[in-house]
């Protein structure tokens, strides 16, 4: 997706909000917008979301399945929280039994379901806004714009909404957001614009510990019991992870990120007692879940039986990613990840 | 397409905003239209009475969405379909209720000189023809053009008004062509205003779904 001297004003004469904007927005990439208040961050992140047609200049390759979730969303509308779920569903293409389950499904992750039958007008702050977050994760966009979002949210909703936004980035989605919280979703992001002065500028990402390039970052598939499965902050694991970052103190736990072992020069992932990126260095994934493996594996991973249960699955470094994506997309449950020979 | 009209049209219904356009158009035609009376001329005056309800009913659709919720849907269907489903949505509805009226009024009307059916359809052409110019009406007075609900509702009423009285308009064409009819006890079915004011609604659709992204 691309933004070609995008210019934007309000209404025919208003004073320009955002002037002479080009970038490239990278494809299945987390991407942050910081700037301070009033400089026209929700501007663009309304121009991406295509809400707002440019004043001048162009977008062009925006993906056909977008979701946006405003700020505040403490509509009054005259649904209750799952038919507004459902119509929304069908907006965004599902079908009706398609659209109910999921909306039902989603509210159950942001802890709302008792509230499904609830009209929106009588929700709470939070409540609705978790309906706001439930709606654009309904049918898997492609491009997730996040206008802070997380505000209102109780805690397991937040964190909810990490694993979620994670989950959409494994499956290659594009993900923009705004966030007050400098710590959120810290050092995920690939790419982060600075909005100041009507101009967007592309800054460094704000993370201690990795390179300037893009990081994806998953967690087990955001349920619970899968969550507990990955060994967030033991110094073991830490030692031996090949991109495997510590999650941060306190009850972020489950929301250990991976992050992308980079192959080549550039990276950066200060880990003892591996050599992440080298070349030929491989990694070794213990995973359990469903029946069978999902059919095509990228890297072409060695296949072996590990203790209670588990399937070790060897790939070189440069393969891991997509490797763990794809397990993640088919639900299965991440348990350890480490470099070849090192115990984990 | 089908999911946005059907989220427009569950807005609308739900929320009972539709309740006052539709007793509007009751006082309407519970005052002006007399059972007995010439055909012709009470179809006329139905139709007439559908225009302020129609360029109301827009109106209401247009506006009855918070903007973080349109946000939502304009993210979700783009902001051009999205305002096409509202104007479709308050278009639709006013064109039902204008065909159960003319139905209804042909059926209590005194058919004398004209058959039922030649005064039926001259009716189902102007009711549509009416509504329309009305939708326009609609479409023009409120989001994205007039935003400030004073300005909107004046533009709404005098806009109106005008649409009924302006010579070149669809809907006078078509309840002078009914009216005169009525004199004559000739039905002359008003073809050339209902298209006139299907293309007026197109045009006026096309610019309004355009502008919307540009001047909101």
């Amino acid at each position: 997706m691309r933004l070609e001297h995008v210019g934007r004003r309000h209404g025919l004469r208003g004073p320009w909000v955002l002037r002479g904007v080009s970038l490239d927005l990278p494809s299945a990439a987390l991407v942050r917008v910081v700037g301070t208040n009033g400089t026209g961050k929700s501007t663009l992140l309304r121009l991406l979301a295509g809400i707002d047609a440019p004043t001048e200049g162009r977008v062009t390759g925006r993906p056909a399945r977008t979701a946006y979730v405003p700020e505040r969303f403490p509509v009054a509308l005259p649904f209750t929280a799952l038919d507004y779920l459902v119509h929304l569903g069908r907006v965004q293409g599902l079908g009706r039994a398609a659209a109910r389950a999921r909306a039902g499904e989603w509210l159950e992750r942001f802890g709302a379901a008792g509230h499904a039958g609830t009209g929106l007008a009588e929700l709470s702050k939070g409540t609705s806004q978790k309906v706001a977050v439930a709606q654009a994760l309904l049918a898997d966009p492609a491009l997730l714009v996040l206008d802070e979002a997380w505000t209102g949210l109780d805690a397991g909703a937040r964190a909810e909404l990490d694993t979620a936004v994670r989950e959409r980035l494994a499956t290659g989605a594009t993900v923009v957001f705004v966030d007050h919280d400098p710590r959120r979703l810290e050092g995920e992001s690939a790419v982060v614009y600075g909005v100041e002065a009507g101009g967007v500028r592309e800054t460094e990402p704000e993370a201690p510990g990795r390179g300037p390039g893009p990081g994806l970052g998953s967690a087990a598939a955001g349920r619970p019991e899968a969550a507990a499965g990955v060994p967030a902050g033991g110094p073991e694991s830490v030692a031996a992870g090949v991109g495997l970052r510590e999650a941060r103190p306190g009850p972020g736990a489950r929301e250990a990120g991976l992050l992308r072992g980079r192959t080549g020069p550039g990276s950066d992932v200060r880990l003892p007692g591996a050599a992440p990126g080298a070349p030929g260095a491989r990694v070794r994934i213990v995973v359990s879940g469903g029946p069978s493996l999902p059919g095509r594996l990228p890297g072409g991973p060695a296949v072996a039986v590990g203790d209670g249960g588990t399937t070790v699955l060897t790939v070189d470094a440069a393969h891991s990613d997509a490797l763990l994506g794809t397990l993640l997309a088919a639900s299965w449950h991440i348990h350890h990840l480490g470099t070849e020979g090192v115990r984990v | 397409m089908t999911a946005l009209l059907r989220y427009q049209s569950g807005l609308l219904l739900r929320s009972q905003r539709w309740l006052a356009p539709l007793l509007l158009y009751a006082a309407f035609i519970g005052v002006g239209v007399q059972a007995g009376e010439p055909v012709l001329g009470a179809l006329g005056f139905s139709a007439a009475a559908l225009l302020p309800v129609a360029a109301w009913s827009v109106r209401i659709c247009l506006t009855q969405e918070p903007p973080a919720a349109r946000s939502v849907v304009a993210a979700a269907a783009g902001r051009g379909r999205a305002h096409l489903a509202a104007l479709v949505t308050g278009a639709a509805w006013p064109v039902l209720v204008g065909t159960v009226a003319v139905l209804a009024v042909t059926a209590i009307g005194d058919r004398r000189g004209v058959g039922g059916l030649a005064a039926a359809s001259a009716g189902l052409l102007a009711a549509p023809a009416c509504a329309l110019t009305g939708a326009v009406v609609g479409a023009l007075s409120s989001r994205p053009f007039l935003k400030a609900p004073g300005w909107s509702l004046t533009a709404l009423v005098l806009g109106s008004l005008l649409a009924l009285v302006t010579t070149g308009s669809p809907a006078k064409y078509a309840m002078t062509a009914l009216v005169t009819g009525a004199r004559t006890a000739t039905a002359d079915p008003p073809w050339l205003a209902c298209g006139g004011a299907l293309l007026l609604a197109a045009a006026t659709a096309a610019l309004a779904c355009r502008a919307t992204a540009r001047l909101e």
